[in-house]
């Protein structure tokens, strides 16, 4: 019963992962961030899944009932460094968890990226339930806007409480 | 005449990979085509797996090295661009959209481009239209109309009689490239080699703008 927020920003100072904060902070049941910034990005780009500190980021993702897939817009579509990620999972990595999509970005005019680009591929590994997503301006994230707030509640509420089986 | 620059990006992980073979199949193909048009060609492929580490030290630092420096000006500076990846979870893989993530949003306007993708099934061809295209497209780059997927039955197969077979495929996208290379070329003033990114940025997109008719000319059976 525990909830891995997936951050895909290479950034080091990235509002991508303090939104994911933010989430993690409004949610009722254990959570963590994982920043795929701090993978061994090597062994991620040459996808060499035996590497210990991508075993163990794979792991955490077995052990979730809940992963939160979040990604700043780059190209119109999820970083290349998230890919990377769910390249390295197993087929099914997904199976009978709730995912929900998460994508900031600097213009309102990519929000169609969480539908058209990171769903299919979240969908692909297996996800049970992919909900709602939630797109959010970088300019919305620090200090967290207050209006956010309603929307943020109302998706996590849709995440159910028991594991799926 | 100048040289035309075609450069092959190839996104295999393998050794040897399927998908550096649709790369040099697609340009040996587009090569014949240019230089039936009297082109003098030019042929780079880029292999994004030797250049992982280089993309890894990138995302970390967030300053391309000098090898994939070198790497991303043979693309933005090739004439015509053919791009291949491995599908992975439904699309273009994360080394793949690692290397576009380094590339200038506006590098690439106007740059005729040949996307293509390998599979082990045909469950996935549609990766060319979703995922590829746009990217491309945001790059605002010409994606000729035939993208070229290659499935595992597709290498030495007869097609299912619904779709063409892959060296058909190969063909059509390779004529398809080369006309858009000639015509992207003609609307470019002839000149010595493609002024630097940033150094009169702004006259050389006016410049690659193709009229539309020369376009849909070029594409027109028969020609090339």
């Amino acid at each position: 019963m525990s909830v891995l927020l997936i951050s895909g920003s290479p950034s080091a100072a990235s509002r991508t992962a303090r939104l994911l904060d933010h989430l993690a902070g409004r949610m009722d049941r254990p959570a963590t961030v994982l920043r795929l910034r701090d993978l061994p990005a090597e062994a991620l780009l040459h996808g060499d899944t035996a590497h210990p500190g991508l075993a163990r980021a794979t792991e955490q993702v077995a052990a979730a009932t809940t992963i939160v897939a979040a990604t700043p817009i780059y190209k119109a579509s999820y970083t290349g460094l998230l890919k990377a990620f769910l390249d390295v999972l197993p087929q099914g990595a997904f199976t009978g968890k709730t995912v929900v999509p998460v994508a900031t970005g600097g213009t309102a005019a990519h929000l169609l990226a969480v539908d058209y680009a990171l769903r299919p591929v979240l969908s692909v590994l297996g996800a049970r339930h992919v909900t709602r997503g939630l797109f959010v301006l970088d300019t919305q994230i620090e200090p967290l806007a207050q209006d956010l707030l309603p929307r943020i509640d109302a998706l996590l509420a849709e995440v159910p409480l028991e594991a799926a089986a | 005449m100048t040289n035309v620059r075609l450069v092959a990006v190839s996104a295999g992980l393998g050794k040897p990979s399927a998908t550096r073979l649709l790369a040099d199949r697609l340009v040996t193909a587009a090569r014949e085509r240019l230089e039936r048009q009297g082109e003098e060609v030019e042929v780079r492929v880029i292999e994004l797996r030797d250049l992982a580490s280089d993309i890894a030290n990138n995302l970390v630092t967030g300053f391309p090295g000098a090898r994939l420096r070198e790497a991303v000006e043979a693309v933005t500076g090739a004439d015509a661009l053919i791009a291949v990846t491995p599908v992975f979870t439904a699309s273009y893989s994360g080394l793949f959209k690692s290397f576009f993530d380094v590339i200038e949003p506006d590098a690439l306007t106007g740059k005729p481009v040949l996307v293509a993708a390998t599979g082990g099934t045909a469950r996935h061809s549609l990766v060319l239209d979703h995922a590829m295209r746009p990217l491309f497209g945001y790059l605002r780059a010409l994606v000729v109309p035939t993208g070229v997927y290659a499935a595992a039955e597709d290498w030495g197969g007869a097609g299912d009689g619904l779709t063409a077979t892959l060296p058909d495929r190969i063909t059509r996208a390779a004529g398809e490239l080369a006309a858009f290379t000639a015509a992207a070329r003609q609307a470019r003033p002839a000149g010595p080699a493609q002024t630097p990114a940033g150094d009169g940025a702004k006259e050389k997109e006016e410049a690659e703008v193709v009229p539309f008719e020369q376009l849909l000319a070029s594409l027109r059976p028969g020609r090339g």
